[in-house]
């Protein structure tokens, strides 16, 4: 084919409203150029222009640097003006040079591997977290819990010796009795364990208080503590700007956001705890049991139930452990208990515990 | 050139059909969830580019010219400028509440929560600039050199203001926040005029105010003497009386909507008919029983599709609001030249992050 190649176009310049009605031309390599009736023809290298929109009847192309600048053409070109153009696009760049079925195929495979990688990363990332990280951000976040912890000095002095009793070596976890008649107990971020007043005063013997803290014990050693912390703070990454999930507070975490099988755990670490401390698990088995009869008749015990696994199980778990030669001694003796049990009677400066 | 007023008559025409749209509304859902969502931002900017270049504005498309990257970065600014901030703000609130500083923690919400307030003031307005500016006309884009923070805190004194009264300066400042984004934005060489006033809104709006109190009272007697004669044939209560209270209570809530929806048709047609452009008045002729099809048939899609009908809502809204829209008066092509505003980089991340629609 010889001569110029033309195809009728129209455009605006981008500076006015004004439509530009002309050719489209080409005589060779990546160069065109527009020509207008009156004004000089305007000169384009192919590689400039940009598919925008196929609309009825015409195709839309912009100009790489002049972002307000369109050319329209209705209708098909000749074939060498065609080979210039940009191709069309319909997805995005990346999907339109796969196609849509693989690139989804693609997507959904990295996108299933990803959620995979977060939905597990807090069982095997938090024990990766040293524990005395773990401790400077319960720090941060938690801190000394301000005056609604009941502080006498035998009563910290029993619950002390209880804990290092139980949890022998290592940095010792810190215990205290908070002031809320509540009968439960939670492990906190930062190896710090709260067994709430309502809890104490309802242990009919040392031996269930000592059975209730190891097992928040478990959860601290066990790092149970900070998988939930990374869990929740996944998910408050995952919905913060919906705003939802960010004022869960840090008891809530410490409360509920263990599962069946971290309990279990939990539970497993008690009875060999109290086996090596010689504690009798019997303690443990009666408190279970007394949280079976008590099932719906009190809400208190509602927190317990439900994250935690049945407690016939539990019971016949822990009375399961029960051995006659071992010689156990009780976890306190009666002065002590009573001192744990008078805390917060005692504390005349202690405040409620109302979070928000 | 010039367009008379023959043409105005029609000003906004759409074409497009939902056979047209399905494809990539579909497309859109299924890269947005193997995505895990991010694919969102292009999906936008594809059913917008089709929705604008479906609306004709007399003799011309509309193009939209935004692309789905600037609307990610501008998500990506909100969560680092504010996204973040909020989640340490939270954390700290958390650690003070519980180290006994209740006071010190409460005063650090309040401040969060006039901080966010402000922020969905800056966000409707900008939201809007950035949707001007990417609409293009003959060539030609809207936009603003007002960046909109001082829009931010007339945003929030006028709504303070509007509720303080028991709720009665509400009419005065939609009009007035509407008036005060409008006048900062532009289209080509050209300002919006809008002076929209709440005068022949109250009476509406003062039935919506006025309607709890006014159907406590009806739905009272009526429960009342449905009670009474319930006792008068036994004392029982019957299932037929417990149908009667539920449809009471439906009905309540169905009346409240209507007259809510019958006052916001009227602001629109009032918002929209004070806007001025040049020499062009536009109008919005919408009336309540066609706001109130649109939104039933809206639940009655979403519904009977168990959802999946939602991605149609922006096409059928689209549709509604070009349908609606009018303009008469005239445009003198040759004065209108390319808008000189600033182009922002990046889109509207920071409406995206409340969720709310920009007109």
């Amino acid at each position: 084919m010889t001569g110029p190649v033309e195809v009728p176009v129209s455009w605006y310049d981008g500076q006015t409203a004004l439509r530009h009605e002309g050719l489209l031309c080409w005589s060779g390599g990546s160069r065109l150029v527009l020509r207008h009736r009156e004004a000089e023809g305007i000169e384009l290298q192919a590689d400039e222009l940009l598919f925008r929109d196929a609309r009825p009847g015409e195709r839309v192309y912009a100009l790489r640097g002049s972002p307000a600048f369109r050319l329209m053409l209705a209708g098909e070109a000749p074939r060498e003006i065609e080979a210039l153009l940009p191709r069309s696009s319909r997805y995005g760049r990346w999907i339109d040079r796969f196609g849509l079925p693989r690139a989804a195929i693609a997507f959904a495979a990295v996108s299933a591997a990803l959620v995979a990688v977060g939905m597990t990363a807090p069982n095997w990332l938090g024990p990766m977290v040293p524990a005395s990280w773990e401790r400077r951000m319960g720090d941060v976040m938690v801190g000394d819990l301000g005056n609604r912890i009941c502080h006498t000095a035998a009563g910290d002095a029993a619950l002390a010796g209880l804990a290092a009793r139980l949890d022998p070596g290592g940095e010792p976890i810190r215990v205290g009795v908070a002031n809320l008649p509540i009968v439960n107990a939670a492990a906190l971020p930062g190896g710090r364990v709260l067994v709430f007043n309502g809890l104490v005063q309802d242990a009919k013997s040392p031996d269930e208080l000592a059975a209730v803290l190891a097992h928040e014990i478990g959860h601290v050693r066990e790092r149970h503590v900070m998988t939930a912390m990374l869990r929740q703070f996944g998910l408050s990454i995952l919905t913060v700007g919906a705003g939802s999930g960010l004022d869960r507070n840090v008891l809530g975490i410490a409360a509920l956001g263990y599962s069946r099988q971290a309990e279990s755990e939990a539970d497993g670490f008690a009875r060999d705890r109290l086996a090596r401390a010689r504690i009798s698990p019997a303690g443990a088995a009666q408190f279970f049991e007394r949280l079976r009869k008590k099932a719906g008749g009190e809400a208190d015990w509602a927190g317990w139930l439900q994250s935690h696994p049945s407690s016939v199980d539990r019971a016949t778990a822990f009375r399961g452990a029960v051995r006659k030669e071992a010689g156990y001694t009780p976890a306190m003796s009666a002065r002590e208990f009573a001192a744990v049990r008078s805390m917060c009677r005692d504390d005349k400066d202690v405040e409620d515990f109302d979070l928000f | 050139m010039e367009y008379g007023e023959e043409d105005a008559a029609s000003a906004f025409e759409f074409d497009g059909t939902w056979r047209e749209f399905a494809p990539i509304a579909f497309t859109n859902l299924l890269l947005t969830i193997v995505t895990l969502g991010i694919y969102r931002f292009w999906a936008t900017t594809r059913a917008r580019q089709y929705l604008w270049s479906r609306t004709r504005f007399v003799d011309e498309r509309l193009e939209w010219a935004g692309t789905g990257l600037e609307l990610f970065i501008g998500f990506l600014m909100v969560l680092v400028l504010f996204g973040i901030p909020y989640f340490i703000i939270s954390f700290v609130v958390q650690a003070l509440a519980l180290r006994g500083q209740s006071g010190l923690a409460a005063l650090l919400t309040v401040g969060t929560m006039a901080g966010v307030f402000y922020l969905y003031g800056l966000a409707r307005y900008r939201a809007l600039r950035y949707r001007l500016s990417r609409t293009h006309w003959r060539g030609i884009r809207g936009g603003s050199d007002d960046p909109g923070f001082g829009y931010g805190l007339t945003f929030m004194w006028k709504t303070v203001v509007g509720y303080l009264p028991l709720g009665l300066m509400v009419p005065w400042s939609m009009t007035s926040l509407w008036n005060d984004r409008w006048n900062r934005l532009s289209f080509g060489p050209f300002g919006f005029e809008a002076g929209a006033s709440a005068s022949g809104l109250m009476a509406r709006y003062l039935l919506f105010y006025l309607a709890p109190f006014l159907l406590v009272g009806v739905f009272g007697v009526l429960g009342v003497a449905a009670l009474g004669s319930g006792a008068q044939a036994g004392g029982e209560v019957t299932a037929g009386l417990v149908v009667m209270v539920m449809v009471g209570i439906f009905a309540f809530y169905g009346m409240l909507g209507l007259i809510a929806l019958a006052y916001y048709a009227k602001f629109f047609r009032e918002a929209v008919g004070s806007l001025r452009w040049r020499n062009l008045e536009f109008s919005f002729d919408a009336s309540t029983k066609q706001w109130l099809v649109l939104f039933l048939g809206d639940i009655a899609l979403v519904v009977c599709t168990l959802g999946i009908g939602a991605i149609f809502l922006s096409y059928r809204h689209w549709k509604f609001f070009a349908s609606h829209m009018q303009a008469t008066g005239e445009i003198l092509l040759d004065e209108l030249t390319q808008s000189q505003t600033k182009m922002a980089v990046q889109g509207e991340g920071l409406l995206d992050a409340f969720d709310i629609g920009a007109i």
